[in-house]
């Protein structure tokens, strides 16, 4: 090679410290598929909770150590500035591991149902003699604890990529095993497939638009660096059609992962068809890495052009609240049911988001995680109400469970009351945050529809509420399980944070005040 | 003929000359074979016995195991050639091994996979 | 080719002479290959039959694969060949046998105008973007692909440049991507035995022990009007015997036409 041409290439720094939390996540999900090829079938199950929960474990006091050594105030740009270390990057990797670490206790159940909520054998035909056979003897497929590491570590790189391409990429390395976790249900295998089969096509194609997006954004700003299209959109002479092109792709892909209407057509199937521990990660996580993604994108490469675009997304957050709390009422499936109440809540997310300022991020931030640990302890309790066929999902089974099983409809309760926004939960806390925020920056339509949409979204919470206190159990009732020793956690952790944030939301309000500085 | 493009016209000849020889072959053909239609040489040859049912038999899903456990180093093989392209010039050396080894050597855990779930024994 | 870009000159020569403006021969085969390029995309969607629709697929990426290599990139447009036309279509013709060639497109709407709905939402979105694209490109001075190409000598390491600086980490974790891939190929699609194969030792003892039939099935034919594997044999009190065909195997019944007594001479058939 002529070295005259061999242009100086330097290798970009790497700061290995700032972005350990994503690399000890990827890492662990590598030793996580060595463990599954390498360990005898009855060690795998004890080593892949450990090596998952050990995971993410270090991921987070790692965040917490970034965060307390400054990184939140100082932040940087690494290895070749493709990703962001700041504060809100740092605080939502920890909210999708805190919620992460809630949902892996779900996921490794395996007293509730016996043998765990997925299937031993997933590419043996479903309702064939064997399936029957490896329903009932054999343990659930353990490659679910390696598969949503990679989702988590996706998720973590998403919510700090500081460019599209490094957004991209993870976007497919979260996406990919959720979808193949959603194909995974020990029970009603053909409806689960379907939902992955649904989750994977329309996934497919809402990242084809992103991608598009991509493109067009280079083609305006000759870059995929946020930075660098905040600094086009400004400086530029030249026609910002193929920004708003870019822009309107890019929405789409990310509305779609954030189920905002009208690319929330998916969430229903695949939130009742998926089990219902992997529903609760995509309802919880998901939804973090997905606004984490927006709000990085909105706010760093897209500020300075907010007043054109923030009417289009306003009108989206409104018909995500309203259509989502309409379709909520209509319900008679209680996965369903928080299927529609959780696109309501990706409205409120967005409502808090278009404030455009410093406390629509903290508000934004604080409220998912307010609604991903309700959403946990809430799927959490669906999985322990069960008949002979499984989980008992219908509306109608739940009637007279508050006299069966008066805690759990109690707890259930509480959920349902945080969820309808009732004080001194962490759902009227988070709300309230939302919509001060979206008042403060001008959002006076949205935060009107937001209340509105509450209060009719209220009505089919309160309704699960009656049918479990005021009707009469049916003969074939449902019954109750004994929740295991991780599931108990998870609903304790889920059911405490959603009264320790409502009655003190303080702890948790500053912690994302002070972290709510983007790096650009 | 020269620049960029010229570099490809070999290539274009190439495939216009195969493609009219293909042509060729197949009108010579046309041109001198006898043509005596009979529908019992449209039938499939099952052995002298009338076939039954339809030609088509399903495919082994192994089969697409096989080719994705293909497509994943195909997939690897694209960014294995720019890699090797600058390997060598002053700086590159050690840091991009180590990364393209770390590359590598986590699809190869995908074959380390499939081969201890038994996907690559055929019987 | 390759010493033909990592020639100093050639490269900004052209880059000089064309700054992002098309010559005679690139615009030739634009229209040529675009068009082909459209109609197999829209063929592949109107195509009732699955494995047509993989065809004009091919034709399509084909196609795409050769403006990469016109628009400067060499490297990715025959990646797109070997990788997209090559190793994935022969998933997706993997994929197509496993479900059956002869299962078509249902034409039947789940939801009443949804067709005609969709091609026209489908339309109007294509003319909108084709619209906008179309008014924003006049407003952008595209430089061509042979000025960066020259930068680091060559299309290949220039990819290689960005690919070990500016994008490392997406590169990386690219593998965590396939590999997630492969074990959720292998999930979904490897059934594991459990246990070792059956040996002949034990095989043989399950053939004689209580209850089983220790003798050879009838072979299938026996005592039959045809020879076909799919008829049927006759027990010796004229019932038919299932154990003599394989379970995979309809059973047939044969028509007087079948039956008949065929003449070697005349070739059968069509008398």
């Amino acid at each position: 090679m002529n070295p005259v041409l061999a242009a100086d290439i330097t290798l970009p720094h790497i700061n290995y410290g700032a972005i350990a939390p994503i690399l000890i996540l990827l890492g662990m999900a590598c030793v996580g598929v060595l463990a599954e090829a390498f360990l005898p079938r009855t060690l795998r199950y004890p080593v892949q909770v450990l090596v998952s929960l050990v995971a993410q474990v270090a991921g987070l006091a790692t965040i917490i150590g970034l965060a307390l050594s400054n990184y939140a105030k100082k932040p940087t740009l690494t290895a070749g500035d493709a990703l962001a270390v700041d504060g809100p990057g740092l605080f939502l990797q920890g909210a999708v591991l805190v919620l992460g670490i809630v949902a892996t206790l779900l996921i490794a159940e395996r007293s509730v149902e016996r043998g765990g909520a997925f299937v031993a054998q997933a590419a043996v035909t479903a309702g064939s003699e064997a399936d029957a056979e490896q329903a009932r003897r054999q343990p659930s497929q353990t490659e679910i604890f390696p598969l949503s590491l990679f989702a988590l570590g996706g998720m973590m790189l998403f919510v700090s990529a500081n460019d599209l391409l490094t957004m991209f990429v993870a976007l497919e390395v979260f996406s990919l095993p959720l979808y193949l976790m959603c194909a995974l249900a020990r029970r009603r295998r053909l409806l689960s497939q379907e939902a992955a089969v649904k989750y994977f096509l329309l996934g497919a194609f809402s990242s084809a638009f992103f991608v598009y997006g991509i493109a067009m954004l280079y083609g305006f700003a000759g870059s995929v660096k946020f930075h660098d299209i905040a600094v086009a959109a400004i400086s530029s002479g030249k026609s910002d059609l193929l920004m708003f092109i870019g822009l309107a792709m890019l929405a789409i892909g990310l509305l779609f992962k954030a189920a905002a209407v009208p690319f929330h057509v998916w969430t229903p199937d695949v939130y009742q068809g998926a089990p219902t521990p992997v529903t609760a990660l995509m309802a919880s996580c998901t939804k973090v890495a997905a606004f984490g993604g927006i709000l990085r994108i909105f706010y760093v490469a897209f500020l300075d052009s907010r007043w054109d675009w923030r009417p289009v997304i306003g009108v989206i957050a409104v018909l995500t609240m309203v259509i989502g709390a309409i379709l909520a009422v209509t319900q008679t499936d209680i996965k369903r049911l928080l299927a529609y109440s959780s696109i309501a809540n990706a409205g409120y997310v967005l409502t808090g988001v278009l404030a455009m300022q410093k406390d629509g991020i903290s508000s934004s931030l604080f409220y998912l995680v307010t609604y991903g640990f309700t959403v946990l302890a809430a799927f959490g309790l669906v999985t322990l109400v069960r008949d002979q066929d499984g989980e008992a999902t219908h509306l109608s089974r739940w009637a007279g469970l508050g006299r069966k099983a008066p805690v759990l409809a109690g707890v259930f309760t509480f959920l349902m009351l945080s969820f309808a926004g009732i004080p001194l939960t962490s759902g009227f806390t988070g709300k309230f945050a939302v919509f001060s925020a979206a008042l403060g920056g001008g959002q006076t339509t949205l935060v009107i529809f937001g209340v509105l949409s509450s209060v009719l979204l209220a009505f089919p919470y309160l309704r699960v509420v009656v049918l479990m206190y005021l009707q009469e159990p049916a003969a074939d009732a449902p019954t109750v399980a004994v929740p295991g020793a991780l599931t108990s956690a998870a609903l304790a952790i889920g059911a405490i944070v959603t009264l320790l944030l409502g009655v003190w939301p303080s702890v948790l309000l500053d912690v994302a005040n002070s972290a709510a500085q983007f790096v650009g | 003929m020269s620049g960029y493009l010229g570099s490809y016209a070999t290539l274009g000849i190439l495939l216009v000359v195969g493609v009219v020889l293909f042509g060729a072959a197949f009108a010579g053909n046309r041109l001198l074979r006898p043509h005596r239609p009979d529908p019992g040489k449209l039938t499939t040859y099952e052995s002298g016995v009338d076939p039954v049912g339809g030609d088509w038999a399903q495919a082994e899903i192994r089969y697409y195991v096989f080719a994705y456990l293909y497509v994943l180093f195909a997939v690897e093989s694209v960014f294995l050639f720019p890699w090797a392209l600058v390997f060598a010039r002053p700086g590159f050396g050690t840091t991009t091994l180590v990364e393209m080894a770390v590359f590598v050597a986590v699809l190869l855990l995908g074959l380390l996979y499939a081969w201890r779930k038994g996907v690559l024994r055929w019987t | 080719m390759t010493h033909v870009l990592a020639h100093p000159l050639a490269g900004q020569v052209l880059a000089l002479a064309s700054p992002g403006a098309m010559g005679t021969g690139e615009k030739v085969a634009f229209w040529v290959l675009g068009i082909i390029a459209l109609g197999c995309a829209i063929a592949m969607v109107a195509a009732r039959n699955a494995m047509h629709s993989a065809l004009f697929l091919v034709v399509t990426m084909f196609c795409l694969g050769i403006f990469y290599i016109i628009q400067a990139g060499p490297f990715i447009g025959m990646a797109q060949i070997i990788v997209y036309t090559g190793a994935i279509m022969m998933l997706f013709l993997f994929v197509l046998m496993l479900v059956g060639r002869d299962v078509s497109d249902s034409l039947i709407e789940t939801l009443r105008g949804q067709r005609t709905a969709g091609i026209l939402v489908g339309l109007g979105l294509a003319g909108l973007l084709g619209g906008g694209i179309a008014r924003a490109l006049g407003s952008i001075d595209a430089k061509g692909l042979e000025q960066a190409n020259a930068t680091h000598g060559g299309n290949v390491p220039g990819l290689a440049a960005l690919m070990f600086t500016r994008y490392v980490f997406a590169f990386e974790v690219t593998s965590a991507l396939l590999i997630t891939a492969a074990v959720g190929a292998m999930i979904l699609a490897h059934v594991q035995r459990n246990g070792e194969k059956k040996t002949q030792k034990e095989q043989s003892r399950e053939r004689f022990a209580e209850g089983n039939h220790p003798a050879p099935k009838a072979g299938p034919g026996v005592f039959a009007h045809s020879n076909s594997v799919a008829t049927p044999a006759i027990l010796p009190d004229g019932t038919r015997s299932a154990r003599s065909i394989s379970p995979l195997v309809e059973p047939r019944e044969l028509t007087a036409e079948d039956t008949r007594p065929k003449d070697t001479l005349t070739g059968g058939g069509n008398q």
